[in-house]
């Protein structure tokens, strides 16, 4: 049976019997994540999003062969291993409050993440154009947005130190 | 340290349901509360902690809720109007004053001092100096009292935690994945269900409910990985498998047989469609007499008011898991209403209600009756049949299709402003057909009724809050026409649209500013208050509408509207109080509207966590905002048409106002419900605004840009654009090109003779590196491309091959000696590759690339024919070919190729340089790039004067390669070889389908070769002025719409460089900028699946969900905003 390998949250990993899955299949249901969610299937409202190399993608619609070889993290990997210590997006989503039910929650700080690794001090304008395929029904928007900015600012005072 | 002793202290009730603990605190000092209600995703478990926190004197953190366990949790019936915090909370409330009270009893005997000076604070008693914790104190003690509902409650003035902002309590734990959601449990042994639903999707009513269904063909998925069983019961169809993906696979390849649904009634005009339905008026206000009122008015406005159907739109698709446990089963739920399910699922498996669990697990946002519950009713069935837990994951299509919709509503109103310049008359007539949306297993399995039925909620705000002496109000109660039921803002946000905008419209009529007179008109304090300090402070700009204030083709607006959202059973309980100033900018062009600025006042007497109420409040815009300007579910002749987000949009951050709140504070008023509040006058708040900015009166939501504009033109009677035309169905023209593959049984009658068979040589015959050459021209010929088919063998052949003439199957390459080429000596092979004629002396169909494949030199074609002899043989007969008509090809064949074959080799060129001249064999003979990129002739032959100009290949569009269009894309030597070599050309192309299966083959070139062959390509390049890469504005519409939810994300990201984001723009696209559609139309149907060995992206393929007619309309769309400078097809 073909195997795939990959690095997943810094730890390898070997998946076998996932030539025709999702990677969003893989994470949750054959490595039992639960950080990426199912929302659409189709990368319409990007509650599946992931790092594959530092880039977003969204899980639903990539086939998990595509990452043999490579890094995937996902929200369960964004804090640091030892300590447990959130990272600056996540503590940056308490400060503003950035959920409601959650469920987008997922989406909104990986892409936010992936968003301040290339611009640490967006504008309000560049988070919202950012974040614009992350659907949210519940309507938390401005929170969201909020949160990114209390994120951006976290990043900068760590910077400094 | 020793272990502290057990201890409890419990507070209990007896209700009908049993005896339920309110609340506990055991020997740690923790306490466990208990609600019927359920979090919907609004933070309501928070503010229960807070409440219980303040009344015991503990910190939130010691605080535990537990919310809709029908086994542990009181019945408080569902989570709807927003009533947990103004009536669900109350005896929590009670019960945590009444433990602080006990605890305080047994501090006083610790301490052996009196009671009444003993203090809380911090989770301890404190008595002078002293102090002990509440664990300690209670430790060794078991306390159980009743309930007593007389206890003193703290007063709201000494609140330390309740009106404070508070983190949400579930927060950390989202957002590091470590919650579990209802799609997140997993059990011991579960098992996976899919569901097959009937062709009556999103329906409940009429006598082919649950009783649809012909027959299920189990052998069709016998065999097939993983399944445990097939689950039928009436109309319900459930699969259970192994694991989920197993579960869809086999419910998608089950065969079902379904009687087809009578249609719906004509849902269009929806206005006509509503009012045609049978109903039952109910008098709700006779205040005066309203026909003389009427009368009496000097003017009078009668009026129509549409709301249309929405989707609740939850980002999750419902799930839920059950587990028969031998006839004691448990339910997980993301339910709103744990005990009505529980009935429900109770009767659909013939126990009493006592004998089911219903555990509330946290789902996506629901703002209503969605698909939360139909769910659990199939968990239910198919862990009964398997005798195991089973989790039933509904798809994005299952929930957008079958959830009961947020309902329709008609609103007729009559009024009118009598002698005085007072409201004098006001008639109001509701229509709103919805139920309480029956549980979907009961319906499927036939466990009830299908008959229609209505619930009684059409009368939310049905009442106008003005003075008004003439009153006439019915409500019309219906049953559902579709699948309906309560979304927030239930009957009220519509039934406020109605009035608000009225009353708009009257101000107008009185020439007075609207919220003027709606002061003038409101007798009740507390509300005025709401309405005048809103105005106030969001700057309400006061004087008679419309002032159309314009700026070039922008016109500016402002709106107002007011309401008390009021809910439960006629005349119900009024909630929190709303009031919106909203600001729009109406584009005149365009027709669209942006909402800038809202500010919402709001009265919710005490406010439990302001971030909290804050956060609904926003919520509530923003959603409601959406529903307002765009939403709207559409159906065909039988069902919704909305199976994912893109044809039911949905807001996104582009769209989010600007949003101020203005909170009441009424400290000592009772706290009143807010989780729809804010909702409910939106609608009319943007209409109103809208108005006084066009002077149009939209009283039919949504409030398109194609509605505005059609009344923008209508007011300036300028004429709109025509609609675009249906696009026609391609004909054949000519003969179309097909790939290069050796098609079998074209013709009856063999013309030439046959070659007798004979053994093939040994693969050990030939040398390692005739082997490795022939891989490299098999490679670059990419025979295995058209001689593979579909889920086959590689090289077997079979592939369908679509013909003027019917269809052909490409032959079956590997040398097996029955069906393939395992007795085909070298010379039939050599003839057929050479002169198009089988070994049998048939000629294989013209198309077949053997005017190219002739150039092959001696050594390659050798080498491909050792090559062929080494694959793994493989029996694989050759389909019969399904022709139209008997074809005699013979004397055309003869003609044919006397006019357009030439066999001969090509002579190197001497002024060209070698890789030149390697690459332009290459192109030509193996490489057979003309037999799709050039076009053909009438006759089918390649056009030699127009070679490489790019040709339509069935639906497949082979871009121009040579002149001056290659040129202008920006092809030169190092993009096709970067193209050839990854299938991607930076900015340029991307291979797809055909051709990515192409590129993938040529992986067995060596890079010498896919250099040479650049280089020759190149050289057929003209240069031209790149392409404009120019983007159209195109008038928004269903279309833009339907582009911005379902392509934007990965063809336009608002983030660039997504891993799962095309690698090539739009205004690149080659499909896009071919002279027909279908490659386009081909690809969004179809999706692409990029071979894995490529650096190459995937697209998901939309065919299950968008029909033909909206496929060709994305496609005339992409055309005409993405290759402005070309004509549209026509
Ligand atoms: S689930 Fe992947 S984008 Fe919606
Ligand atoms: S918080 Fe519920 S969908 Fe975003």
């Amino acid at each position: 049976m073909e195997r795939l390998d990959f690095t997943l949250n810094g730890k390898a990993v070997a998946v076998t019997g996932a030539a025709r899955l999702t990677l969003l299949d893989v994470l949750r249901d054959r490595l039992e994540l639960n950080g990426a969610k199912y929302g659409c299937g189709l990368g319409q409202c990007g509650a599946c999003t992931v790092l594959v190399d530092g880039a977003p993608a969204r899980s639903c619609v990539m086939r998990a062969a595509r990452v043999q070889g490579r890094a995937v993290t996902t929200l369960e990997g964004l804090a640091a291993p030892d300590s447990g210590t959130l990272h600056p997006v996540q503590q940056g989503f308490i400060d503003g409050q950035g959920a409601q039910c959650g469920y987008c929650l997922n989406g909104m700080v990986m892409t936010a993440v992936a968003l301040l690794a290339r611009n640490p001090d967006p504008t309000e304008a560049e988070i919202r154009q950012a974040l614009r395929d992350n659907l949210c029904r519940c309507g938390t928007h401005l929170e969201i947005v909020a949160s990114v900015r209390h994120a951006a600012r976290r990043m900068a005072e760590a910077a400094d130190v | 340290m020793s272990e502290p002793l057990p201890g409890l202290l419990s507070i209990f009730d007896d209700r009908p349901e049993g005896r339920i603990s309110f609340l506990q605190i055991d020997e740690t000092g923790r306490v466990t509360a208990r609600n019927g209600h359920v979090d919907l995703g609004t933070g309501i478990e928070t503010a229960l902690a807070q409440i219980v926190a303040e009344e015991l004197d503990l910190p939130l953190s010691d605080v535990r809720i537990v919310l809709g366990d029908t086994a542990s949790t009181p019945n408080q019936g569902p989570t709807i109007a927003s009533e947990t915090i103004q009536v669900a909370a109350h005896p929590l409330r009670l019960a945590a004053a009444q433990a602080r009270q006990a605890l305080a009893g047994l501090a006083a005997r610790q301490f052996n001092a009196p009671a009444a000076e003993i203090t809380t604070e911090g989770g301890a008693v404190h008595w002078r100096d002293a102090s002990i914790h509440y664990g300690p104190l209670i430790a060794g003690t078991q306390l159980t009292m009743r309930l007593d509902l007389e206890v003193p409650v703290k007063d709201p003035a000494d609140y330390r935690i309740v009106g404070r902002p508070m983190g949400r309590v579930d927060l950390p734990a989202k957002l590091t994945g470590a919650f579990t959601y209802i799609h997140d449990l997993r059990l011991d042994g579960m098992l996976h269900g899919h569901v097959l639903r009937p062709p009556y999707a999103g329906r409940d009513s009429g006598d082919f409910v649950g009783r649809s269904l012909i027959g299920v063909d189990r052998a069709s998925v016998q065999g097939m990985p993983g399944l445990v069983d097939i689950v039928v019961e009436g109309d319900f169809v459930g699969v259970v498998a192994e694991t989920p993906q197993q579960a869809q696979a086999i419910a998608e390849a089950l065969r079902v047989d379904w009687r087809m649904p009578p249609p719906l009634p004509p849902m269009e005009p929806l206005a006509q469609t509503i009012k045609d339905q049978p109903s039952t008026p109910r008098l709700l206000d006779s205040t005066g007499d309203f026909p003389r009122g009427l009368a009496e008015c000097h003017s009078t406005l009668a009026r129509t008011y549409l709301w249309p159907f929405h989707e609740h739109g939850s980002i999750g698709p419902s799930c839920g898991v059950a587990d028969w446990q031998d006839g004691a089963p448990v339910v997980w739920s993301g339910t709103q209403n744990p005990h009505m399910l529980q009935g429900d699922l109770a009767l659909l498996v013939g126990l009493a209600p006592e004998q089911l669990e219903v555990r509330r697990l946290q789902a996506a946002g629901c703002y209503g009756r969605n698909c939360a519950d139909d769910v659990c009713g199939d968990a239910l069935l198919l862990s009964r049949a398997v005798r195991r837990p089973v989790r039933v994951q509904l798809t994005r299509a299952q929930e957008h299709l079958w959830e009961p919709k947020g309902a329709a509503q008609l609103m007729e109103v009559q009024g009118g402003i009598g002698l005085s310049g007072d409201l004098h008359a006001y008639g109001f007539d509701s229509w709103y057909p919805s139920n309480r949306g029956p549980n979907l297993a009961l319906l499927l399995t036939g466990r009830i009724s299908p008959e229609p039925h209505h619930a009684m909620m059409g009368d939310r705000t049905i009442v106008p809050p003005y003075r008004v002496p003439h009153k006439r109000i019915t409500c019309h109660d219906l049953a559902p026409i579709v699948r309906a039921a309560w979304m927030r803002g239930v009957s009220a946000l519509p039934n406020t649209f109605a009035h608000e905008s009225f009353i708009d419209e009257l101000a107008h009529e009185a020439g007075e500013d609207p919220v003027a007179f709606r002061l003038r008109h409101l007798d009740d304090p507390r509300q005025a208050d709401l309405v005048r300090r809103t105005a106030d402070e969001a700057g309400w700009q006061s004087g008679r509408g419309p002032r159309l204030r314009r700026q070039g083709r922008m016109a500016y607006g402002q709106g107002f509207a007011y309401a008390t959202y009021v809910h439960g059973a006629f005349p119900g309980t009024a909630a929190a109080s709303a009031a919106w100033v909203c600001d729009v900018a109406v584009d005149t062009e365009t027709g669209e509207v942006t909402l800038t600025r809202v500010f919402v006042g709001q009265d919710q007497g005490l406010v439990i966590n302001p971030d909290g109420v804050r956060a609904q409040i926003h919520g509530n815009v923003i959603q409601t905002a959406s529903r307002t300007l765009t939403e709207e579910v559409t159906f065909d002749a039988i069902a919704p048409v909305a199976k994912s987000w893109a044809s039911y949009p949905i807001q996104s951050f582009a769209q989010v106002p600007e949003i101020r709140t203005m909170l009441v504070e009424r400290p000592g008023d009772p706290a009143l419900g807010v989780g729809e509040s804010a909702a409910v006058p939106a609608a009319a708040a943007i209409a109103n605004a809208i108005f006084d900015a066009t002077g149009i009166r939209l009283r039919e939501a949504p409030f398109t840009p194609e509605k505005l504009r059609a009344a923008l033109a209508a007011n300036v009677a300028a004429a709109l654009p025509a609609p675009p035309r249906p696009v026609r169905k391609r004909r054949w023209r000519g003969i179309a090109a097909l790939g290069g593959a050796l098609t079998a049984g074209a013709l009856a009658l063999p013309l030439h003779s046959a070659i007798p068979l004979s053994r093939a040589p040994s693969p050990s015959q030939f040398t390692s590196e005739t082997l490795a050459r022939g891989a490299e021209v098999f490679g670059a010929a990419n025979c295995a491309g058209c001689h593979t088919a579909q889920s086959g063998a590689p090289s077997a052949g079979g592939r369908p091959m679509e013909t003027p003439f019917g269809t052909v199957y490409s032959t079956n390459l590997t040398p097996d000696p029955q069906t393939g080429l395992g007795q085909w000596s070298y010379a039939a092979f050599e003839r057929a590759m050479r002169h198009g004629i089988s070994r049998d002396g048939k000629n294989l169909y013209p198309a077949f690339p053997y005017t190219n494949f002739a150039r092959i030199d001696d050594g390659d074609m050798q080498a491909l024919y050792a090559y062929l002899q080494t694959l793994p043989p493989v029996r694989a007969e050759t389909p019969r070919a399904a022709m139209l008509t008997p074809v005699n090809l013979r004397p055309v064949n003869a003609v044919w190729n006397a006019m357009f074959h030439d066999p001969a080799p090509l002579t190197p060129d001497p002024a060209q340089s070698e890789a030149w001249n390697r690459g332009r064999y290459l192109v030509k003979a193996a490489g057979h790039c003309s037999a799709c990129h050039t076009p053909r002739n009438a006759l089918g032959a390649e056009d030699a004067s127009r070679a490489f100009a790019g040709a339509m290949v069935g639906t497949d569009w082979a871009p121009p390669l040579a002149g001056p269009e290659a040129g202008a894309r920006g092809w030169d030597q190092p993009a096709f070889a970067a193209y050839l070599r990854d299938g991607h050309a930076p900015g340029i192309a991307s291979a797809s389908g055909k051709m990515a299966e192409i590129v993938a083959s040529l992986g067995a070139v060596p890079d010498a070769d896919i250099q040479a062959m650049a280089t020759y390509l190149a050289s057929q390049v003209t240069d031209a002025p790149p392409l404009p890469r120019i983007e159209a504005e195109v008038p928004p519409g269903p279309t833009s719409r339907l582009f911005e939810a379902a392509c934007a994300s990965c063809h336009l990201p608002g983030l660039s460089g997504a891993e799962t984001a095309a690698q090539v723009p739009l205004t690149m696209s080659s499909a896009i900028r071919a002279p027909q559609p279908d490659a386009v139309i081909g690809v969004i149907r179809d999706g692409i699946e990029a071979p894995l060995s490529l650096p190459l992206r995937d697209m998901p393929a939309f065919g299950a969900e968008l029909d033909q007619a909206r496929i060709a309309e994305l496609a005339n769309y992409l055309r005409a905003r993405f290759a402005p400078d070309l004509e549209a097809w026509r």
